[in-house]
C-alpha cells in the first residue's frame, strides 16, 4: 500500500507521471541581492513561462503575492523555497558578504499554506563545519516536518564554500547527493557538472536528480543527460535574461517530454 | 494579486480602494527614541492626526492599550502596530543627546502578530537593518521571515521597513542598498514597505518598480519647512510611491492635523504643493538678478536643469552665473536671466515665440521654422536650441526653480509691466 500518496501526488505534479521528466525555473535569487536581470518583474516572467515549464521555484513572498499565476492542471506548479543565504553576493552587489549566513524563513506547514507541491531548501557545501552541521541539522528537521505533512522535499545541493575547488568540485556534489538521499530528500538538484559525475549519481541514486542549467542546452546535451539517469533541468536567472526565453523554454519542454523513459513511471 | 481574504481585507482599510494610497502616521518613537515633546503629547498629536484625515497610525503595543479607543470608526485611521524595538537612535557613546547611550546596536521582536491582531491592528510593522554586517542583518532576515510567516497564518498585512545604516553604508551606496533591500523584504513576505527616501525621482522608481508591493515613504528627520517634507512626498509620488508613513515631520509639526491634511491633499487630492501652500504664483513677474547677493556657487543652473530635463548639470540651464574676467576682481558674479526684454518675440517673424499673458514665454512649435532668429537676437545669448527648436525661460510655469534655489535672493522675482506689442495672446 502506497503510505506517502501525498508525496507521490505533490511530487507529479512538478515531475511528469507520464515520462518522469522536469523542466523548472529558479527566481529565488532576488532574496539574496535583489532585483536581478531577468527577474526584475517576475509577474511578466511567470505569465511567459507558467505554460511552458512543470514548476517554478518561488520564494514565499512571491508565491503569495502571484499565487494566480501558479498551479492547477494548466500552470507550472509552485515548489517554495524555505531558506535564504547571503552567500549569493558577490563582489558586484552592493553589499559584498563577509560572511556565509544560511537560515531557514519559510517551514514545510508555511510552504503547504501557500500551495506549495514541495518544499525547497539548499544544502552549501565547503564552508566551515559549524556552517555544515548546522545546515544539515536544520534540512533534517525540515524533512521529517516534509514526511509529517506529505510535501516533497528538494534539496538544492550548492557545493560553493571555499573548501571546494576544481579538485574535489564533482566529488562534493557525490558526497552531497549521498548525504541527501540517507537524509530524506525527494528530489535533488546538483549543479552543472560533467557527464561522468550525472552518470555514476543516475546510476546510483534512488530519487530524482536534476541538473542546474546557466544556458539552454543543445538537443544532443539533453539527451545526454538524460541516458545519465537524470532527470530533468533547472534553469535560472540566466537564461530568463536572454532574449527569447520563453520561445527557447518551450523548445525546451517539448523536447524534455518528447522522450520517454523506458519505466515511464516515477520512482518509489 | 492574490492575497487570503483577511489580508485583502486589512489592507483595503489602510490603503484607499479609490486610487491605492495611504497616508500614515508613526507615532513610535517613545518606543526607541528619546522623550521629545511629541512623545510627551502623544494623546493630544494622535487626535490631531485622527482629524486631520490620516489612512494609518504607527503606534507601538502599548499605547494601542492607552489610545486605541481613538481609533474607533469606519473612518478613523488604521491601527499600525511597531512589533518590534531597536536602540538605534542611542546607539554610539558619543551620542551625548541621549541620556542612556548605547555601545551595542540591538534589535528584538516585541510583539506577535496575533496580539496585533486581537488588538485590533490593520498591519504590523517592524525594521529590517541592513549594512550593519551580515550577522546583524541575517537576525533581522530571520525575525522577519518569522513575523511574515504568522501573518500569512492569522491573515495580517505586513509592513517591513528596511533602514540601510552602519559602517558598510555610504552616500554612494545607499540607494543600491535600498533598492535591493525592498525587494529582499517582498521576497521575504512583505505586503507593503514603509522605506526611506532613495534621493532622487530615478533612484526611488527603480525601487517602487523593482519591489512590486506598495511602497510608503518615510519622512526620516524633520525637515525645516513643511514645503521640504511635502517635496519629498511629492518626488516619492512621482516615483510611484503608494504613499507615506511620516513621523517626526507630523508629530514635531507646530500644527500637526494641518500637516497631515496637508499630505493627504497631495497624496489623495492630487493638489500641487503651491496649490496646499497658498503660494503665490509669478503670474505677471519676471526674473531680476541682484548681482551684489550672488556668490557664483551656480546652484540655480543646477536647480534650473534639473527642473527641466532628468539629470543634473548646468550647461543646459535657462540661465547662466557670469563670473568676472580673470584679474578682475572688483566686477561683480553676474546672474544672466531672462528678463522678458521680448527682443526673440519680435525677431520672430512666423509669430512662434510669444509672451503669454501669464507672462510667461510661450513657442508655438507648428508656427517655429527653426530659423534661429531668436537665438541671434537674444543679448544675453540664454537660448539654445534642441532638435532645432528654441529652449527658452518658461518660468518653471510661475514656480522658479532658481528663485526657490538661491538662499542669497541673487534672482528673485519681480513685477513685470508687459508691453503690448510681445503680447500675441492678451
Amino acid at each position: 500500500m502506497e503510505v506517502d500518496i501525498g508525496k507521490t501526488i505533490r511530487i507529479s505534479d512538478f515531475i511528469s507521471a507520464a515520462d518522469g521528466r522536469a523542466l523548472l525555473l529558479d527566481t529565488t535569487l532576488p532574496a539574496s541581492v535583489g532585483a536581478s536581470p531577468g527577474l526584475t518583474h517576475i509577474d511578466e516572467v511567470l505569465r511567459e513561462v507558467t505554460e511552458i515549464l512543470d514548476g517554478i521555484i518561488v520564494n514565499p513572498g512571491q508565491a503569495e503575492h502571484h499565487a494566480e499565476l501558479l498551479g492547477g492542471r494548466r500552470r507550472a506548479s509552485p515548489l517554495v523555497r524555505v531558506d535564504w543565504s547571503n552567500v549569493y553576493r558577490g563582489p558586484d552587489f552592493c553589499l559584498p558578504a563577509a560572511q556565509f549566513k544560511h537560515l531557514f524563513i519559510s517551514d514545510a506547514e508555511d510552504a503547504l499554506a501557500l500551495g506549495a507541491s514541495a518544499a525547497v531548501a539548499s544544502l552549501f557545501l565547503g564552508f566551515d563545519d559549524e556552517a555544515e552541521a548546522k545546515n544539515i541539522e536544520s534540512l533534517s528537521l525540515l524533512a521529517r516536518d516534509c514526511y509529517r505533512l506529505a510535501l516533497p522535499l528538494v534539496v538544492d545541493i550548492r557545493p560553493i564554500g571555499f573548501k571546494v575547488g576544481p579538485g574535489n568540485f564533482e566529488e562534493s556534489i557525490k558526497l552531497g547527493v549521498s548525504f541527501m538521499q540517507e537524509l530524506g530528500a525527494d528530489v535533488l538538484i546538483i549543479p552543472q557538472c560533467e557527464m561522468a559525475t550525472c552518470a555514476t549519481i543516475g546510476n546510483w541514486i534512488a530519487v530524482p536528480v536534476l541538473v542546474r542549467l546557466d544556458e539552454i542546452p543543445e538537443a544532443g546535451q539533453v539527451e545526454e543527460l538524460l541516458k545519465t539517469g537524470l532527470r530533468g533541468i533547472v534553469v535560472g536567472e540566466k537564461v530568463i535574461a536572454q532574449d527569447d526565453y520563453a520561445g527557447q523554454l518551450t523548445k525546451l519542454a517539448e523536447h524534455l517530454h518528447y522522450r520517454r523513459p523506458d519505466d515511464g513511471a516515477l520512482p518509489r | 494579486m492574490v492575497r487570503c481574504p483577511g489580508k485583502t481585507a486589512r489592507l483595503n482599510r489602510l490603503f484607499n480602494p479609490r486610487d491605492g494610497r495611504a497616508v500614515c502616521v508613526a507615532a513610535d518613537h517613545g518606543w526607541m527614541s528619546d522623550v521629545t515633546p511629541n512623545v510627551m503629547e502623544l494623546r493630544r498629536i494622535l487626535e490631531l492626526v485622527v482629524r486631520g484625515g490620516a489612512d494609518g497610525i504607527l503606534i507601538s503595543f502599548g499605547t494601542a492599550v492607552r489610545h486605541g479607543h481613538l481609533l474607533r470608526g469606519k473612518d478613523s485611521p488604521a491601527m499600525l502596530i511597531r512589533a518590534d524595538w531597536m536602540n538605534m537612535p542611542r546607539l554610539g557613546a558619543s551620542n551625548v543627546s541621549n541620556v542612556l547611550p548605547v555601545v551595542n546596536f540591538k534589535k528584538m521582536a516585541t510583539s506577535r502578530a496575533r496580539d496585533a491582531l486581537l488588538m485590533g491592528a490593520s498591519a504590523i510593522t517592524i525594521y529590517y537593518f541592513i549594512g550593519y554586517g551580515d550577522e546583524f542583518e541575517a537576525i533581522n532576515i530571520e525575525q522577519a521571515a518569522d513575523f511574515a510567516k504568522e501573518c500569512r497564518k492569522v491573515g495580517l498585512p505586513l509592513i517591513i521597513e528596511p533602514m540601510a545604516v552602519g559602517g558598510m553604508v555610504t552616500g554612494v551606496n545607499i540607494a543600491e542598498i535600498l533598492i535591493a533591500s525592498g525587494r529582499i523584504a517582498a521576497e521575504i513576505g512583505a505586503d507593503a514597505l514603509k522605506i526611506p527616501y532613495t534621493g532622487d525621482v530615478k533612484s526611488f522608481k527603480q525601487l517602487v518598480d523593482q519591489a512590486g508591493v506598495p511602497v510608503l515613504v518615510l519622512g526620516g528627520a524633520k525637515s525645516d519647512v513643511p514645503r521640504d517634507a511635502l517635496e519629498l512626498v511629492d518626488e516619492a509620488l512621482r516615483a510611484g510611491a503608494s504613499g507615506t508613513v511620516f513621523g517626526r515631520n507630523v508629530t514635531k509639526a507646530k500644527d500637526p492635523e494641518k500637516m497631515v491634511s496637508d499630505i493627504v491633499a497631495l497624496v489623495h487630492g492630487g493638489k500641487t504643493i503651491a496649490e496646499i501652500l497658498g503660494e503665490r504664483r509669478a503670474l505677471g513677474q519676471r526674473l531680476k538678478p541682484v548681482p551684489t547677493q550672488c556668490v557664483g556657487c551656480q546652484l540655480c543652473e543646477v536647480a534650473c536643469v534639473r527642473a527641466h530635463t532628468p539629470g543634473y548639470g548646468q550647461t543646459r540651464a535657462r540661465l547662466r552665473i557670469q563670473f568676472p574676467p580673470l584679474g578682475d576682481e572688483l566686477s561683480p558674479i553676474r546672474p544672466v536671466v531672462c528678463t522678458l526684454c521680448g527682443q526673440c518675440v519680435e525677431a520672430c517673424q512666423p509669430g512662434a515665440l510669444t509672451i503669454g499673458p501669464d507672462s510667461r514665454l510661450v513657442l508655438e512649435r507648428n508656427l517655429c521654422t527653426q530659423c534661429g532668429a531668436c537665438v541671434e537676437a537674444c543679448p544675453f545669448d540664454l537660448i539654445f536650441t534642441e532638435n532645432g527648436y528654441p529652449v527658452v525661460c518658461d518660468l518653471c510655469e510661475g514656480d522658479p526653480e532658481c528663485v526657490k534655489w538661491c538662499k542669497r535672493g541673487a534672482i528673485v522675482l519681480t513685477e513685470w509691466k508687459r508691453r503690448a506689442r510681445h503680447v500675441h495672446a492678451e
